[in-house]
């Protein structure tokens, strides 16, 4: 049961390491972003890459994780130029499949650099093997992920609700036209808010590529998930985002815990009777 | 010259098996049942305003069917199959719409479609009488009243002629007087449900028929691959019809058919080297969404009219996107 509960919480904390990028960029843009599971699947070869199977200490670990994240943000950047900003102003369909076909050719990319076979890699050495805690043994590496899942969000919601950054970008996330008018430099706003986007993708490669079955199709199964938490939380809401990811992570640790016939299905029947129920999400304003 | 083209069309792809190499017959025939489902998913982008994600679940459902029906040794009721197929796809479709149609549209509907179609996908793969992961193999094709569709290409003649009958049947919805109240209802539904009729009747409508004719593909499609998987069901699958329409043109009625060959034709040319195949689709993509919105045939609309001026009257159809409301 208890160990149940803090497989549920890996799973959450990494769903919404992924997921927080996706909300930010709907916040700003309006556009549920497909791209986003293919630029966290080259994170995670990006940090790869940088550290080889076996990471020698977590400082490089973290390292590699913030190297990708550096990396893939200024993959975010090109995007950004080239293709969402031509974008802005059509219909949301095209758009959502302007983002499908950069999956594509993110996908495509990674084939060819980095080939189809599967790769994997350690976590670090101090966060190998497990601690034993009130008589559970814990695996290290799921309590690291827990932990950044935790330090991501306070950083986030330190960074939207304290800090002036924050405040332009929910203000011109609010209403671009007014906050144009109030002085805010909108496109440098929306630019810097779709590159922290692609980085926290990024970095949730370089953090979870321990443990994970690295191959071009990585990215899906999370994409599903986190737009599911994304949608059930909110659409564009980090704290929504977060905590649906706590939900999901749950629903899925218990569905294998009472269903293992059936292993992920809890997860969209839940996200379809909330579809249903509230469709704004949980904390999502009401549709004006 | 519309006509000459697609009867050269028609003429070539028929003509298939006399010439060209078993695995290409075997593309066409995937090419083509892609080509009539992305017209089904069209009927809801195109024509309604509604994007869906997940009609690879219809077709999925009638795969399953005719596949289960021909392994059971029902070849010779293959074609009450195929309806039957249709019927359950449209019951479906008619019971999700009920609920879904409703109540979200937009982002929330695609992703309400994705995630049913996910749900079907995670069931049938872990349903032992559906074979589970590795899906239903060795499907029989049909015999029909004695005549063995399963000698020779047989059945791929059989394939063309059932597909260009789903074809034509939903060019004639599109034309007909139903048709041209989901295209004011895509254009403008406030304004439709204004002069009285009943949008989300309407919507459901053309979600049943969509969903009825992605399944009766489905079904087809079973015996020319002889294998059917829970990965049908996958939301790649679901996002093959949209790439089909807009490559090809989404507001125009023949869009998807020329963008499955389009599509397929440039599969088919890029596919030996890894990852190239998913690049050059995605720049495809790219740049038909930001050159050219209306997909190819909106391209040979706005030049066809240049290069043969002395042909065609007038330069007709400068088509913006919203506009080019003239079907071909």
């Amino acid at each position: 049961m208890a160990f149940a509960i803090i497989n549920g919480l890996t799973t959450a904390m990494a769903v919404f390491l992924v997921a927080a990028g996706l909300t930010l960029m709907f916040g700003i843009l309006r556009v549920l972003n497909f791209a986003h599971g293919a630029f966290f699947m080259i994170g995670a070869y990006v940090a790869w890459s940088l550290l080889g199977d076996a990471p020698d200490s977590l400082a490089a670990f973290i390292g590699g994780a913030l190297g990708a994240a550096a990396l893939v943000g200024a993959l975010g950047l090109v995007v950004d130029q080239l293709v969402l900003r031509r974008l802005r102003h059509v219909d949301e369909h095209y758009m959502l499949i302007a983002t499908f076909a950069v999956l594509l050719i993110c996908v495509g990319v990674a084939k060819m650099i980095w080939g189809m076979d599967f790769h994997s890699a350690d976590p670090p050495p101090f966060l190998d093997g497990g601690v034993a805690i009130a008589g559970l043994f814990l695996p290290k590496f799921s309590l690291f992920v827990i932990a950044t899942g935790f330090v991501v969000f306070l950083a986030l919601e330190i960074a939207i609700h304290r800090l002036w950054l924050g405040k332009m970008v929910t203000a011109l996330a609010a209403d671009g036209w007014m906050a144009n008018l109030l002085g805010v430099n909108v496109p440098l706003g929306t630019t810097l808010s779709v590159v922290a986007s692609f980085a926290l993708a990024g970095l949730a490669g370089g953090l979870l590529l321990p443990n994970q079955a690295l191959s071009p199709a990585l990215g899906d199964t999370y994409l599903l998930l986190a737009f599911t938490a994304v949608i059930i939380g909110g659409l564009g809401n980090v704290r929504g985002a977060f905590i649906a990811s706590i939900l999901l992570g749950m629903i899925e640790s218990f569905n294998a815990l009472l269903l293992p016939n059936l292993p992920g299905l809890a997860v969209y029947l839940g996200m379809i009777a909330f579809l249903l129920l509230r469709p704004n999400g949980l904390f999502g304003a009401s549709a004006s | 010259m519309r006509i000459a083209f697609a009867l050269a069309a028609g003429a070539l792809m028929l003509s298939l098996p006399l010439w060209a190499n078993p695995g290409l017959v075997f593309i066409a025939g995937v090419t083509i049942t892609g080509a009539v489902f992305a017209l089904s998913w069209n009927l809801l982008f195109g024509f309604t305003g509604l994007a869906s994600f997940g009609n690879a679940g219809f077709f999925t459902i009638g795969a399953y069917i005719a596949a289960v029906g021909l392994r059971a040794d029902h070849g010779a009721w293959f074609l009450p199959l195929v309806g039957a197929s249709a019927l359950a796809g449209g019951a479906v479709a008619f019971i999700i719409g009920i609920v879904a149609l409703r109540r979200s549209s937009g982002i929330h509907l695609a992703i309400l479609t994705l995630a049913l179609s996910e749900v079907l996908r995670v069931t049938v793969s872990h349903t032992a009488a559906l074979g589970g992961n590795d899906g239903l193999p060795n499907i029989p094709r049909p015999r029909i009243l004695g005549f063995d569709f399963g000698a020779g290409d047989r059945y791929y003649w059989l394939l063309c002629a059932a597909c260009a009958l789903l074809a034509a049947m939903l060019w004639w919805i599109v034309h007909s007087r139903f048709g041209r109240v989901l295209r004011s209802i895509r254009m403008d539904a406030d304004r439709t449900r204004f002069i009285g009729v009943d949008v989300a009747a309407y919507r459901l409508g053309a979600f049943v028929v969509s969903g009825a004719v992605g399944s009766a593909v489905g079904a087809l499609y079973a015996p020319w691959s002889q294998i059917v998987t829970p990965d049908l069901a996958h939301w790649i699958r679901s996002t093959q019809p949209i790439l089909y329409a807009l490559l090809g043109g989404a507001s125009s009625f023949w869009g998807p058919v020329v963008g499955a060959l389009a599509f397929s034709a440039l599969d088919y040319a890029t596919r030996t080297l890894v990852g190239l195949s998913e690049i050059v689709t995605g720049v495809v993509l790219l740049v038909v969404l930001m050159a050219a919105p209306d997909g190819l045939i909106g391209l040979w609309r706005r030049f066809a009219p240049k290069l043969s001026k002395s042909m065609t009257p007038a330069p007709r159809a400068l088509s913006e996107r919203g506009f080019a409301e003239k079907m071909s």
